[in-house]
């Protein structure tokens, strides 16, 4: 589903190049649930953007679903964000001016969908949050739970091959991230490939699979030996 | 299209939608009225005189002393001969007035001397048999003064000529469908017989108070004797108009230096008499072009503004559009169709707002309604104005990267 190949992601500058990414190599299959980890500033991030399509890359190859992507032209890279991939944010990332129903609309209607088939998706997306009965309310109006479940559904909406979470219980009391959490692992049961960004043990002990980056690198997890003990003990159930 | 959420984001924007709407139709109102009074003006300082402009000058000459009347009388003749001889000149006759001078002799014209509401005013125009050669008025009926009809008197002398020649308008008003050759008209000093009857001639004044009766004329068989000076309209050969002119003055100094022709009005061109009788007209179309170009100017650079402004704002929107499937295209089309919204409000207020401007400006000015081809003009020329304002932010916005979406700030 997902194949980086000795990608390098440089930002340069007149009088330096930084490697956010190096010689990294990453394969997620179809129906994975992966987390990525990683400490902050290890290129978490900056591996999310280029797996989302949001940002280019400097070398090597990245296939997404058999597609090569680094000779795809911006209209093609944006039909792929919007068929392909849903994407989830810390920050919700829902627009303002717009309501529930509208929200999770964005992406269809940039996809040409007609009226009647968006309603039918974006009412069965916000059922499947329990949102259903908020459809007119405002972000505003809802807490942040509630929030980052409009915004899964609108991630789920357009049926995408790839979900990509962006440390998405990261702005949520323990309660609400909880919530989130067990829906992303009801999507994944029901057959969705995850790949989730977080620098949280507890919640990459519940992924299937954890690839830890340092210095923009996939490394062993046990490279890092607190973070490594940390997972293990929340995925025996016991505190860290 | 988009046009729902796009009308619910600006349910949450009501005071900058509100403020560029309001904007954007009171220049509308402003520019529709602007442009409909310098159309106006214009068609009105394009009115036909009725002569040969091109070949025709004029000479104001002023007296030194204060000859009696049969004194003035000699000399203008005298003028009237010279100026024939002068090379270039075609013909020459001496009157009190011309068309576009802005001054002269408006007077009554009644159809029965008893009559106490007058039948029409004229501009009365004092001339000889030479006037219609060289103006180069069309006769169309009767016939031209012959030379012993033409007398001369001076201001104190009561206005009752045996014989006149009017124009067709004149006739229009006085006698229509009719034959008015042979006909009595009155003027204010006693009966005269029409004899002749000119296709054009336009009043001497072009100001609104005259323009009930600017194509009514009477050419009177008088030379009129004024002991402060006299006009010569002369008409010039084809192409010597400059030689001509500059001949004739020299011309009437040789033979009679007791005179003032002025360096700024003694000799003026035709086209020199145009230009000053239309000055205010085109003066105030030149006030209100430049005042709708100004208006436009603010309206654009409002759009501009706010959209710029809109577009900081919604930084990380955008990029959460482009991350959600977005391309630039559908950007540029959203912040388009934004302010097509906008200004499609603005412009319908804005037409309505011109209508009550023109409403009541016809009952305060004596203005002409506004015809619908202005509101329409007006109405898409301020929503090309607002798509062309809106570009370039929104070209902008359109390259806001999708990443955006991910950054914090």
């Amino acid at each position: 589903m997902l194949k980086m190949t000795h990608l390098s992601k440089v930002y340069r500058t007149e009088v330096v190049e930084t490697y956010a990414l190096r010689d990294f190599n990453i394969n997620v299959n179809e129906g994975e649930f992966v987390a990525v980890t990683g400490p902050s500033g290890s290129g978490k991030t900056t591996f999310l953007t280029i797996a989302g399509l949001l940002e280019t890359f400097t070398g090597g190859q990245y296939h997404l679903d058999g597609v090569e992507v680094s000779n795809l032209n911006d209209n093609e890279r944006s039909r792929i964000r919007n068929e392909k991939i849903g994407f989830i944010f810390q920050a919700f990332n829902l627009i303002p001016d717009l309501n529930v129903f509208d929200n999770v609309e964005v992406p269809l209607r940039y996809r040409g969908m007609k009226t009647a088939e968006r309603k039918e998706r974006i009412m069965n997306a916000l059922e499947r949050v329990g949102l259903a009965s908020r459809a007119k309310h405002y972000p505003a109006e809802l807490s942040g739970g509630q929030q980052q479940r409009v915004a899964i559904a609108r991630a789920l909406a357009g049926s995408p091959r790839l979900l990509l979470a962006d440390e998405p219980t990261g702005n949520l009391d323990t309660q609400m991230a909880r919530g989130v959490m067990e829906l992303l692992e009801e999507i994944h049961r029901e057959g969705a490939t995850i790949v989730m960004v977080t620098h949280d043990p507890e919640l990459a002990a519940r992924a299937q699979r954890n690839v830890h980056i340092i210095d923009g690198q996939v490394v062993d997890l046990a490279e890092d030996p607190r973070f490594h003990h940390a997972v293990t003990s929340a995925r025996a159930g016991s505190p860290a | 299209m988009q046009i729902k959420p796009i009308l619910s984001a600006l349910r949450r924007h009501k005071a900058g939608t509100f403020l560029i709407a309001m904007q954007i139709a009171l220049t509308l109102a402003i520019v529709c009225n602007a442009l409909f009074i310098i159309h106006q003006r214009i068609a009105h300082l394009s009115e036909p005189t009725g002569i040969d402009e091109p070949n025709i000058f004029v000479i104001k000459s002023e007296w030194v002393g204060h000859p009696d009347s049969a004194r003035v009388d000699a000399m203008i003749r005298e003028d009237l001969q010279v100026l024939r001889q002068v090379a270039g000149v075609q013909n020459v006759t001496p009157s009190n007035s011309y068309p576009l001078r802005g001054s002269g002799w408006d007077d009554s014209v009644k159809l029965k001397p008893d009559q106490l509401q007058d039948s029409s005013g004229a501009t009365i125009y004092f001339a000889d048999q030479n006037f219609i050669d060289t103006l180069g008025l069309k006769l169309i009926a009767g016939r031209n003064f012959r030379a012993d009809e033409i007398g001369h008197m001076d201001m104190r002398y009561r206005l009752a000529p045996p014989v006149v020649i009017v124009t067709k308008a004149l006739v229009q008003k006085l006698f229509p469908g009719e034959d008015a050759v042979g006909k009595t008209i009155y003027l204010i000093g006693g009966p005269g017989t029409i004899v002749g009857v000119v296709d054009l001639l336009q009043a001497q004044s072009v100001e609104r108070w005259a323009s009930d009766f600017a194509y009514r004329s009477v050419i009177i068989p008088e030379r009129l004797n004024i002991s402060l000076g006299s006009f010569y309209i002369v008409r010039a050969q084809p192409g010597q108009l400059d030689s001509a002119m500059h001949a004739a003055v020299k011309a009437l100094f040789a033979q009679n230096p007791r005179r003032v022709i002025n360096d700024d009005d003694g000799v003026l061109s035709f086209s020199d008499v145009r230009s000053r009788a239309y000055e205010s007209d085109r003066g105030m179309a030149i006030l209100m072009g430049v005042i709708s170009v100004v208006l436009l100017a603010v309206t654009a650079a409002g759009i501009v503004g706010l959209t710029s402004f809109w577009v900081g704002q919604r930084r990380k929107q955008i990029g959460v559009r482009r991350a959600l499937g977005a391309t630039r295209r559908d950007i540029l089309r959203y912040f388009m169709t934004e302010n097509l919204l906008i200004s499609s409000g603005g412009a319908l207020f804005g037409v309505l707002l011109a209508i009550a401007m023109n409403l009541w400006m016809v009952t305060r000015f004596e203005m002409h309604r506004l015809s619908l081809t202005y509101l329409v003009i007006g109405a898409v020329m301020l929503l090309l104005l607002g798509q062309g304002a809106v570009l370039a932010p929104a070209l902008r916005a359109s390259r806001v990267p999708p990443v955006e979406a991910t950054r914090s700030v």
